[in-house]
């Protein structure tokens, strides 16, 4: 009975505190609303981002991916013959060895990993770097080759088809898919005709079957699908001749494992989908703490508007402390007093700021922007992970009871004599 | 006799140390009487603040021993020294040193809500009855920074009376009042010293005080210069 009559005198001492400082106070509350609120709206926005990005990836890029990995570098000749001696190296202009980028037996491996159970799907593709003419337009594109279903089955191609049809590539002898970015240089439509070369010379007419968009940018500007065999003609390579395998998985997160499995028995380069875009994870990462820093300094900011208004208060209200003291206030209940000022400011902004910060998602997500960089989106994709309401709110709680911690200390220390006499 | 005796002061010291040594109490020793009202008069600097502080249990640095209500006050740890204040010692300073934001019944019922031994109907209860003694009853719903000095120094010393102290310390209660409220207070606590036996002890240079108490110490120097 008695202590909450005593706790509930300590709330109604700092809630008039407060309330004599009103406009400090709601200074103070906005300083943590708007940490919170950054704290979720960027969190989100960027997590959202990344995720979304993510996501496309896994969707365009195999979660393993077989390849020839050429070694450019080779020991000169010369080494050789007189290896203890290097001053005597003076053949110039020593060409790389012609090495072929085609994976041996590339179709036999595709069978055999068609036959993993914890393989979903398997597609050959066949790279190669080319231009592509529409009368005098011209734009140098990535050709991939692929057998069509294969890709479809891995990479959703059908999926991203903003015009055309996708199965028409197997009823001509001569379709190609063209990334919106591409088709928009060129100027082209589905049922164009327009021409590739090849550095080899070879130039072929193709005819515009589809039109796809993924979102990456990098690809919608360059990549266009045209079938194995021609990609064959345009190297002059003959029918079994693919330079990379692409597999999709089962489970995602097998990836690391199946693909150093891989290496090992195919003797190919078996690159994980992680590894892949390395450094896009790094860039995340950097942007990651980037906005951490940013976050973490304004609720710091804001913990030094409250350990302000704390402190001002706690000045002006010297006899109100001298007093209760001199009444038998113990040091304890002069600092609960302002540690529940810090706490209503911090759980009254937190609260705002958590739900400031939901609305401008919202807000936010719903707003078309049709950005076109990196990725190229309509909508902005936020993150409403819960766990930044709660990681929010627990700084905004931490910074506030740092903040008030010491002039609630500073004030349970004060002597009431000292006060008193001065006065 | 010892019983009867409700402060004790022995060879009671307390030296300043900055900006530069000075012995602002020298050795004092004196007793008060449960129900005595006494006033310690002096010139400024004299050291009489400073030794009412000491017996009032505030300021804890001195040198010597002061027993309070048979308690050695240098005994007990800062908490217990908080609750022995509390439920042992009313204080009235100059200023009122009232919550302005507060109403008057709540500033009265300050230290009986810390002393938590009453129920909250029972401390209005009696808040009320003291605010009554003090006159100022028809106060009780206003905030008391809307209240007149004189109102503001009778709700102080209600405040005091909360807990039923055994000693009432005053500092200067009269020193911030017009003549008219100044010997209202004083009527006040000779009242309370009749009717209640309370114990009285008041830091003054005011001489309407010193006519009316039991005793006057006089302070010069850190030491007591008489014994009347």
């Amino acid at each position: 009975m008695s202590s909450p009559l005593r706790s509930n005198a300590l709330v109604k001492i700092a809630w008039v505190h407060l309330v004599s400082k009103k406009r400090q106070t709601i200074v103070a509350m906005l300083g943590v609303m708007f940490g919170v609120t950054v704290f979720i709206f960027q969190a989100g926005l960027l997590t959202g981002l990344q995720n979304y990005f993510i996501e496309k990836t896994v969707n365009t890029t195999a979660h393993i991916h077989i390849y020839n990995e050429l070694r450019a570098e080779r020991p000169h000749v010369l080494d050789n013959v007189r290896a203890y001696d290097s001053t005597w190296k003076v053949v110039r202009n020593q060409k790389p060895r012609d090495e072929e980028r085609r994976l041996r037996n590339g179709y036999q491996i595709l069978r055999v990993l068609e036959q993993d159970p914890r393989v979903e799907g398997v597609a050959p593709y066949l790279g190669l770097q080319g231009i592509v003419r529409f009368g005098t337009a011209q734009q140098a594109a990535t050709l991939a080759g692929v057998d069509i279903l294969r890709e479809d089955q891995l990479f959703r191609v059908r999926e991203n088809l903003i015009d055309g049809d996708m199965l028409r590539m197997q009823t001509i002898p001569n379709g190609i898919i063209l990334g919106s970015g591409l088709a928009d240089k060129l100027g082209v439509q589905v049922d164009d005709n327009l021409a590739i070369i090849s550095s080899k010379g070879v130039v072929l007419d193709m005819k515009i079957v589809a039109i796809s968009k993924t979102g990456i940018t990098a690809q919608d500007n360059t990549r266009a699908y045209i079938t194995i065999r021609n990609a064959q003609r345009l190297l002059q390579q003959s029918g079994t001749y693919i330079t990379d395998i692409n597999i999709r998985l089962r489970d995602v997160n097998a990836a690391q494992t199946i693909a150093a499995e891989y290496q090992s028995r195919y003797q190919y380069r078996a690159e994980d989908w992680v590894a892949a875009n390395a450094n896009i994870f790094g860039v995340f990462r950097i942007q990651n703490i980037t906005i951490t820093f940013v976050i973490i300094s304004i609720l710091v900011v804001s913990g030094f508007g409250i350990f302000n208004i704390l402190m001002t208060i706690i000045y002006e209200k010297m006899p109100d402390i001298a007093i209760l003291k001199a009444m038998g206030y113990r040091n304890r209940d002069i600092s609960t007093i302002f540690v529940i000022e810090s706490l209503v400011i911090g759980v009254t902004g937190g609260l705002l700021g958590l739900l400031l910060g939901f609305i401008a998602s919202v807000i936010m997500s719903s707003i078309p922007l049709n950005i076109q960089g990196f990725v190229s989106v309509q909508f902005l994709t936020i993150n409403f992970n819960p766990v930044f309401y709660l990681v929010a709110f627990g700084f905004a709680l931490l910074s506030t009871a740092i903040a008030g911690y010491f002039p609630a200390r500073k004030a349970s220390r004060f002597d009431p004599v000292e006060i008193i006499r001065s006065r | 006799m010892q019983s009867n005796h409700i402060i004790v002061a022995n060879h009671v010291s307390k030296v300043f140390t900055d900006p530069v040594d000075f012995r602002v109490l020298d050795d004092i020793s004196l007793t008060v009487d449960k129900g005595e009202f006494v006033v310690l008069v002096g010139p400024s600097g004299s050291g009489k603040t400073t030794l009412m502080y000491a017996l009032s249990t505030l300021d804890t640095e001195y040198e010597g021993t002061i027993t309070v209500d048979g308690t050695d006050i240098a005994s007990l740890s800062p908490n217990q020294l908080a609750q022995f204040r509390n439920s042992t010692i009313g204080f009235v300073f100059q200023f009122h040193y009232l919550l302005p934001d507060f109403t008057v019944l709540d500033n009265v019922s300050l230290p009986a809500i810390k002393a938590g031994v009453w129920s909250a109907d029972e401390i209005e209860e009696r808040a009320m009855k003291n605010l009554q003694l003090l006159g100022v009853a028809d106060q009780a719903r206003k905030r008391s920074s809307r209240l007149s000095g004189g109102q503001q120094q009778r709700v102080a010393i209600a405040r005091a009376l909360m807990n039923n102290p055994k000693i009432l310390f005053g500092d200067e209660p009269t020193g911030n009042l017009d003549s008219k409220n100044t010997s209202m207070v004083l009527d006040i606590l000779r009242d309370l010293k009749a009717e209640f036996n309370q114990t009285i002890l008041m830091v003054t240079h005011d001489l309407q005080f010193a006519e009316r108490a039991d005793r006057v110490i006089a302070i010069r120097d850190g030491r007591i210069v008489n014994h009347e």
